[in-house]
């Protein structure tokens, strides 16, 4: 049975999903045999299905939420998500917190046209003021938070469509 | 005098012959985390009682738990808690305290408060507050240093004229005599709030204003300067202590270059490559404008040294300094059970006339790393959160200084320092061979924190060589090369890990062992189901991809410490 590592929470996205297969090493690094780590793995809260795993995995000081199951399961569910809408990129783009804190300012309003890397809002957090800006072109969708407003990772922001 | 618990009364510390006493029966420390747990020890080493404030974020912190009684001072905002002069002072009144600690950060660089506790009858422990208006000032400084022929880094002495348009050529022409690339700089300024950084003429009306603009907003006072850009350059500073007679001593300096955004992240004593003439003259030029000053107490002289070697001065931090720990363990001296010495009118003790006789010939080497809640993979972004795992190094020549432990949250609301990891050698090789050693053993889950960036910091040939500048993170660490790395291992692992755990083997059999997951604490996920057939990958890609790349790219801090 192999099983399909998938990178979630803040890091969601960042290298491809990994399938391990039980038939020896996988591949993606090449040095992969002559490396030593150190490693935690924590159990998270249990994820969308029983078949599932949510792990943390601590390497080398990196920490990584992870879900792991089995490849034949998330393939098949990969499918199903596939044929439900091939809509493609061009969907809405949701802008999510990536770090917890509390909105400063707020930069657009509804309707307003964006270009990429335009400032949409500042959170500050720990001292710091983090200002936040649009991943690509468009116009503001929706702001879903309001200057004051406290935020937690993964809170949708903005959407810019 | 003291007044220990009654129910500690038995442990309290039997004091030699010699011995002063304590200096004070009862302190009050205002501040949290690690630098108040620091000050408590070295209070409950001298037999001094000790008073904590908290807000409500820290009801249950380690400096409530360890201090001998505890005040609320307000909710967890800081402005409303540990930035309350009036709320602290009256609780340092109502609790009898006759002395205040302020560590670092918060009220620790404030006139204001050193003058309300010195109203109240309480004795400040640090530099009196004329010198902590004096030095805040660094204009002030600047001409202070002057006055006694020490260089400051090249630029001007007065506020620039910004709100007098008629001027602007001569400000023009005095950027073209220090020189570009140049910077402004704020006044009252620290951490890099109210900096520009100007390339050319043409840049420099605007960078006035904005440096000014920013300077005011965060601290009050909209004054600038220009001083040369010094780069590369290297970061040093020397720890200073001083009595009520106006004696001034240097202990020692540290180079502190590894810096991202002004703020410092590697310190270490003695400033590598350094000759015994060149280490004193620096601390000369630093006891110089300390005593030109009035410096009482202890502070830290920070300098450039320029790639000539020339040393100019910057400022004065009229505090105890986050990385005062590797100058303790170099020179031998508890810095804070000097403060307090210092504070409650004693001369300089025979110790630090000892230490500071020594101080250009330093025989073992320390060095400190600061873990701080922050993401070294997304431009040192803040993470505050739960920590699920804390484990700290130990063993010969490892101290570690924090307030944490597993299962407590890092609140959002203050400094994201969360533990100094300091490491104490014969010479500097042996120290970062050490530092390496200590990082390994460290364990951190629940938040990201910079251990990462240390791990790699302890292993980088440059930093091996003493190659430093205050532009060497950004020429070394590639934090997003570095994070897509691990974050490859960490799904190998995780999936080596369940399948470990299928076949019934635990982390140290089956697949697990070996080099790839080397893997002590690790704990065997659980078996998962096996699940139909298919194959096609997730679609996850790039949500955040685009956050990582476009946004934090701003991060300024508010109130630098």
């Amino acid at each position: 049975m192999s099983i399909r590592a998938t990178l979630l929470g803040a890091h969601a996205g960042l290298v491809e999903p990994l399938v391990v297969d039980p038939e020896g090493l996988p591949g993606g690094d090449d040095r992969a045999g002559q490396e030593r780590h150190q490693v935690l793995i924590l159990e998270l809260a249990r994820a969308h299905s029983a078949a599932a795993r949510r792990l943390e995995v601590v390497v080398d000081g990196w920490r990584f939420e992870l879900e792991v199951e089995p490849e034949a399961r998330a393939a098949l569910r990969d499918k199903a998500r596939r044929d439900r809408g091939a809509a493609g990129h061009s969907g809405p783009a949701e802008v999510r917190a990536i770090i917890p804190g509390v909105i400063v300012s707020v930069a657009v309003t509804p309707g307003e046209t964006v270009g990429a890397g335009q400032q949409l809002l500042v959170v500050e957090a720990m001292k710091m003021q983090n200002e936040l800006r649009a991943p690509r072109a468009g116009t503001i969708g929706r702001v879903a938070v309001g200057t004051g407003s406290t935020i937690e990772v993964g809170d949708l922001l903005v959407v810019v469509e | 005098m003291a007044t220990s618990r009654s129910e500690a009364s038995a442990v309290k510390p039997s004091l030699r012959k010699d011995s002063p006493g304590p200096p004070f029966g009862r302190l009050l420390i205002a501040n949290r985390g690690e630098i108040a747990v620091r000050i408590i020890r070295a209070c409950r080493e001298l037999g001094v009682e000790t008073v904590a404030i908290y807000s409500d974020a820290d009801a249950r912190a380690a400096h409530v738990r360890l201090a001998d009684s505890a005040i609320r001072v307000g909710p967890a905002a800081p402005a409303d808690s540990y930035l309350r002069i009036d709320t602290i002072v009256d609780a340092a009144v109502r609790a009898g305290a006759e002395a205040i600690h302020p560590g670092y950060g918060f009220l620790a660089e404030r006139a204001a408060f050193a003058a309300a506790v010195e109203a109240a009858g309480i004795a400040f422990v640090g530099p009196s507050a004329a010198v902590i208006d004096a030095l805040g000032d660094k204009l002030h400084a600047r001409r202070t240093a002057r006055a006694v022929g020490v260089d400051a880094v090249p630029g001007t002495l007065d506020p620039a004229p910004i709100d007098r348009p008629d001027q602007v050529a001569g400000i023009v022409a005095e950027a073209e005599r220090i020189g570009f690339p140049l910077l402004v700089k704020a006044a009252a300024g620290g951490g890099g709030r109210g900096m520009r950084r100007v390339a050319t003429a043409a840049e420099l009306p605007a960078a006035l204003a904005a440096g000014s603009h920013e300077a005011a907003s965060a601290f009050g006072d909209g004054a600038v300067y220009l001083e040369r850009e010094i780069a590369p350059a290297r970061h040093v500073e020397v720890q200073l202590l001083g009595d009520s007679t106006g004696r001034v001593v240097a202990i020692g300096e540290r180079d502190c270059s590894l810096q991202r955004r002004h703020q410092k992240l590697v310190e270490e004593a003695p400033a590598p490559g350094l000759t015994r003439t060149e280490r004193a003259e620096l601390h000369d030029l630093a006891v110089r404008v300390a005593a030109a000053a009035g410096l009482q107490n202890a502070a830290t002289a920070e300098f450039l040294r320029a790639p000539d070697g020339r040393f100019y001065f910057l400022e004065v931090n009229t505090r105890l300094q986050v990385e005062h720990g590797v100058t303790e363990l170099v020179s031998g001296i508890d810095i804070v059970r000097e403060q307090l010495f210092l504070a409650a009118g004693q001369p300089l003790s025979e110790a630090v006339l000892d230490a500071a006789a020594r101080a250009a010939e330093p025989a073992s080497h320390s060095i400190e790393v600061r873990i701080s809640a922050e993401d070294p993979g997304r431009d040192f972004a803040p993470t505050p959160g739960e920590v699920r795992r804390w484990s700290m190094p130990s063993g010969p020549g490892v101290r570690v200084d924090t307030a944490l432990e597993a299962g407590e949250r890092v609140p959002p609301e203050y400094d994201n320092l969360i533990a100094k990891v300091m490491v104490h050698a014969r010479d500097r090789d042996a120290a970062i061979d050490r530092l390496r050693r200590a990082l390994d053993e460290t364990e951190i889950a629940g938040i990201q924190t910079t251990l990462p960036f240390h791990r790699f910091v302890a292993r980088a040939a440059s930093f091996r060589a003493g190659d430093l500048s205050t532009g060497w993170v950004g020429e070394h660490w590639d934090g997003a090369a570095e994070v897509a790395r691990a974050a490859r291992t960490a799904q190998r692992t995780a999936g080596l890990a369940v399948l470990a755990a299928g076949r019934g083997a635990g982390p140290d059999g089956g697949m697990l062992a070996g080099p790839v997951a080397d893997a002590p604490a690790g704990r065997p996920a659980g078996v998962p189901a096996s699940g139909p057939g298919g194959r096609q990958r997730g679609d996850g890609a790039a949500r955040d991809g685009a956050w990582r790349q476009a946004g934090l790219a701003d991060a300024v801090d508010r109130w630098p410490r």
